[in-house]
């Protein structure tokens, strides 16, 4: 009880409520003066000193996003790679585990269509159902026709695996099938 | 009776028990509310497919419910008791006193009646419609007379801190709430607002944020400086600090509130003078907490006889927290991976149930033995409901900040190849599902501990006789200011210190928002975007009316993961025609600000039925009933004349045949679905209507439009 007993009491008294005289602690002063000058400062800089805007540190950011994507080496594959790969049969397995959180809710489960069309007849609507047909949609999608794009999405890989799945349920006939739409191809 | 020269006043302590009640009584409602909300996050077919205990109409009910109801009648109780004492006066008026507590009685029922039903504005803690916006106004004026007449008449020269932070109070709230309510009705239970996209956002959140400051800090700050010093028995640590922070507080809170819209279409300017006052904020909030906690010195002891100290203490403790962590995240960066997340969610909870509860509750726990003859009081629960609260609001506080922040980090991972590394936004959210559990078995615990303080209470109260306070006072008092200089001067002359506390508010908030009522100023007209089409507006209507802005946003912000994940970031032109602004504080489910044409009508016909039907871990609530309701097309006439008065710039035919344009547009859409695969026959539905405007949502932009309207 020795500090406060020589701190000076105001004559305030409110409904037996007394008052110190204290002075502002330093510490919260000098907390108080460094937040204002770095308000000031930071305001001064974005504000006046040309400091860049939102936007272009944005764009900034997307071009060094950009230039980041263009160094990531991703290896060619040839064209024999890309065959084998497609009828490598843990390929579509990795592909069916893909599909079924990503485009069953549009292909259905097996494939056989419900919002989106039928992947396993011979009737297409983009291409004759080739890998590169496939593959060019799933990557870009349909965008006005509700087939979102993936290519932001899925790794190169994965969308191979996506396409080895598909030609694999070929001529499958599953259950419930959508009627054909698009181009007979076969 | 009385000694020569003095009288004998009584105090109105009937208002304050009836306060005090409804304070208990609402409190149970909010937080029942909370942890069922809480609840339903973690486990959606909590939703139970009523759509008006839905997520969206749930939280708003919820939030007024915790600001408006508990936390109202909880500062209602503690003014109407600490300044009858303060200054030594009973209430100006009894009849006002009457109307102030049953209006804002009346008010909450209503509330609690029409936000299930889905009449809201959509505008955070501003939902209630415009007839219930207006009796606020009136109670809130009706509070005003009744405060200042007592002022008026007091028998103490000068007024304690604790009025000013009330006068503060009052006079804020009043102008907060009139000028963000500015509206004109369509019907009895709709409005649209004047302010339109950037104009309505600035405004909202200069509301919402000094609703927090005006509402849920001032008033409370002011029930600190007269019940701390009360129950602890000693003296304020610091007059001078009163000061200083008071007024350092009235300055500068005022324009803090676009920290809430960092990185967003909202100009650069407004962004930085949001960030840089919020940081300025931080040492003037520390005020109040340091002159709290430091009047306790050479009391400490208390804390472990006296649960009312303990309340206290952990308040002014989580106050500190909250009032630190509010500037750190005001901080551009810091906001960029916390906005959105389950961390705000966090961040008001240790102001909301630390702050604001742990306060009342305290309050509560002292006043009970002085408003009733009664030592009934049983400590042992006190301590109960103490550790039970304490324990609760931790949890709570700990289970979202992790959310927030695992949430926040996922959102912006990006792997070698620059892509996002969970592009699927319901991965991240399966992620933190279990912290829901967590969180909601937090408010299970405090609202356990508030169910031991009703117990207590009630059987504290029960049977026992009221009593009233009475104090003898000289009959004749002089007020004359002359006698004192500066500040304290200034002390004694109420009505200049309310008017320099409106002229420091209003000055602030005319600076701040200004600028921004010119919007062409800011509106490339080049860029224009067409507004709603009828049918759009319709199922715009209904998106507002099921509160989904409470679990998505409508804007994408000026940072690459957000432009990566959702498309180029949102322009100030796509929101031009938006009344009220849909931007959202909280991405419980992904933003929708470009998710127009992202999938066929018939995903969103199946998503909106039973969100599960197409992705499979979605926690949104089904809408199963918006297939079985008609929309309103007839009410499309009035809703796009009013717009058209405010500027939107509907041709007059269609706003003449606004209904048949409707109609047609919802035949081709219905068509469409049924072509897809739906039922026929949908074309009358709202479930048409909202699928018009989910797909028109970022499809607006008209590059190149050429001439200024
Ligand atoms: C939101 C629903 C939706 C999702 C999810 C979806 N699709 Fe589609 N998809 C469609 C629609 C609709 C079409 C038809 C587009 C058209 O009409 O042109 C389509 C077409 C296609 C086609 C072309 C079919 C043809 O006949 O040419 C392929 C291949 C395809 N999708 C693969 C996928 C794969 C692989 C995925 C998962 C990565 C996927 N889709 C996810 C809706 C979807
Ligand atoms: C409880 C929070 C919640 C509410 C309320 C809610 N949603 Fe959702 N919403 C989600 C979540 C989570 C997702 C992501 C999973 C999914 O696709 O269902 C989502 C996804 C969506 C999507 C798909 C977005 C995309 O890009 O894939 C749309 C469209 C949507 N919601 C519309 C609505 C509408 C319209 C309402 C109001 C009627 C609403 N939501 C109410 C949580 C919510």
């Amino acid at each position: 009880m020795s500090s406060q007993d020589n701190d000076q009491l105001t004559d305030h008294e409110y409904d037996g409520i007394r008052e110190y005289d204290n002075p502002l602690p330093n510490w919260w002063l000098m907390t108080f003066f460094g937040t204002v000058i770095f308000a000031f400062i930071y305001w001064l800089h974005y504000e006046v000193g040309g400091g860049p805007s939102l936007k272009a540190e944005l764009n900034q950011a997307m071009l060094a996003l950009q230039a980041h994507k263009q160094q990531a080496v991703v290896k060619e594959l040839s064209e024999a790679d890309l065959e084998t790969m497609l009828k490598d049969p843990q390929m579509a397995a990795a592909g069916a585990l893909a599909f079924t959180g990503k485009c069953a809710a549009c292909h259905g489960p097996e494939l056989q269509g419900g919002i989106g069309p039928n992947l396993t007849d011979a009737f297409w609507l983009h291409g004759k159902g080739t890998r590169e047909d496939i593959m060019h949609t799933i990557q870009k999608g349909v965008p006005d026709k509700g087939m979102p794009p993936w290519e932001s999405m899925l790794s190169q890989n994965e969308i191979l695996s996506l396409t080895a799945l598909i030609v694999s349920k070929q001529d499958t006939n599953p259950a419930g099938a959508k009627p054909p739409q698009g181009e007979k191809v076969r | 009776m009385n000694p020569q020269g003095t009288q004998t006043i009584t105090f109105d302590d009937k208002i304050v028990r009836y306060f005090l009640l409804a304070m208990i009584f609402w409190a149970a409602a909010a937080l029942s509310a909370g942890l069922l909300a809480a609840l339903q996050l973690a486990y959606w077919p909590l939703n139970m497919n009523l759509e008006w205990i839905t997520f969206g109409r749930l939280r708003p009910l919820h939030t007024n419910a915790a600001i408006f109801a508990f936390a109202g009648n909880a500062i209602f109780a503690g003014i109407y008791h600490s300044s009858q004492r303060l200054l030594k006066a009973r209430m100006f008026n009894d009849i006002l006193s009457k109307l102030h507590f049953w209006g804002w009685q009346a008010i909450i029922l209503a509330a609690a009646i029409t936000l299930p039903l889905g009449y809201s504005q959509a505008k955070e803690y501003a939902e209630l419609e415009w007839p219930l916006d207006i009796a606020i106004t009136v109670v809130w004026v009706i509070f005003a007379v009744n405060f200042f007449g007592t002022i008026a008449r007091r028998r103490e020269r000068h007024l304690y801190v604790a009025l000013w932070f009330y006068i503060a109070t009052i006079v804020t709230v009043a102008v907060l709430h009139i000028v963000n309510s500015i509206e004109i009705p369509v019907s009895l239970t709709q409005s649209y607002p004047v302010w339109v996209g950037i104009q309505d956002a600035l405004i909202q959140w200069w509301y919402g944020h000094n609703a927090v400051a005006f509402f849920l800090t001032t008033p409370f700050l002011g029930l600190m400086y007269y019940y701390v010093p009360k129950a602890a028995n000693r003296p304020v640590y610091s007059y001078r600090l009163s000061i200083i922070h008071f007024w350092a507080l009235v300055f500068i809170y005022i324009w803090a509130g676009p920290h809430h819209l960092l990185y967003t279409s909202m100009p650069d300017w407004a962004q930085t003078v949001g960030m840089v006052f919020s940081i300025m904020l931080w040492a003037p909030s520390w005020g109040g907490m340091i002159n709290g906690l430091l009047t306790l010195r050479g009391a400490w002891h208390l804390l472990r006889t006296e649960p009312v100290i303990k309340f206290f203490v952990a308040a002014i403790t989580f106050y500190g927290m909250a009032t630190f962590e509010g500037p750190l995240l005001s901080i551009k960066s810091v906001s960029a991976l916390g906005h959105y997340t389950d961390w705000i969610v966090g961040h008001v909870h240790g102001g909301a149930l630390g702050w604001n509860g742990m306060l009342s509750f305290g309050m509560a726990y002292f006043l009970v033995p002085q408003l009733w003859k009664t030592d009934r009081l049983s400590k042992k629960w006190m301590e109960w409901h103490f550790w039970l609260a304490l324990l609760g609001v931790i949890l709570y506080y700990v289970s979202m900040v992790s959310a927030g922040i695992t949430q926040g980090l996922m959102w912006q991972a990006l792997n070698p190849e620059g892509k996002l590394v969970y592009p699927d936004f319901v991965e991240t959210v399966m992620r933190i599902v279990p912290l829901y559990w967590v969180r909601a078995f937090a408010g299970l615990l405090y609202l356990s501990g508030f169910v031991l303080m009703v117990v207590n209470i009630v059987r504290a109260i029960r049977h026992q006789p009221v009593q009233d306070g009475t104090i003898q006072v000289a009959a004749t008092v002089s007020r004359s200011p002359n006698e004192d200089a500066g500040h304290r001067r200034l002390e004694g002359l109420a009505t200049i210190f309310t008017v320099l506390t409106l002229i420091a508010v209003a000055v602030a908030s005319m600076i701040s928002i200004f600028p921004i009522l010119n919007l062409k100023q800011y509106v490339s007209y080049e860029k224009t975007v067409e507004p709603w089409s009828p049918l759009e507006l319709a199922g715009r209507d209904i998106y507002v009316k099921e509160g989904c802005y409470v679990c998505h946003s409508q804007q994408i912000r000026q940072l690459p993961f957000d432009v990566l994940r959702f498309g180029a970031a949102s322009t100030i032109e796509e929101s031009m025609w938006d009344r009220p602004f849909q931007w959202g504080s909280k991405r419980t489910g992904p933003d929708l600000a470009r998710v127009g044409k992202k999938y066929p009508h018939l995903w969103h016909y199946r998503h909106m039925i039973d969100p599960r039907a197409v992705t499979e871990k979605s926690i949104m609530p089904a809408y199963p009933w918006l297939v079985a309701k008609d929309t309103d097309f007839i009410g499309l006439r009035k809703k796009l004349s009013v717009l058209k008065s405010l500027g939107t710039p509907y041709p007059d035919d269609t706003v003449a045949n606004a209904d048949i344009v409707a109609q047609k547009e919802a035949a081709v859409i219905a068509r469409e679905l049924e072509a897809q695969g739906a039922p026929q026959g949908l074309e009358k539905k709202e479930i048409v209507a909202l699928i018009a405007y989910l797909q028109a949502l970022g499809q607006k932009a008209t590059p190149n439009a050429g001439e200024r309207p």
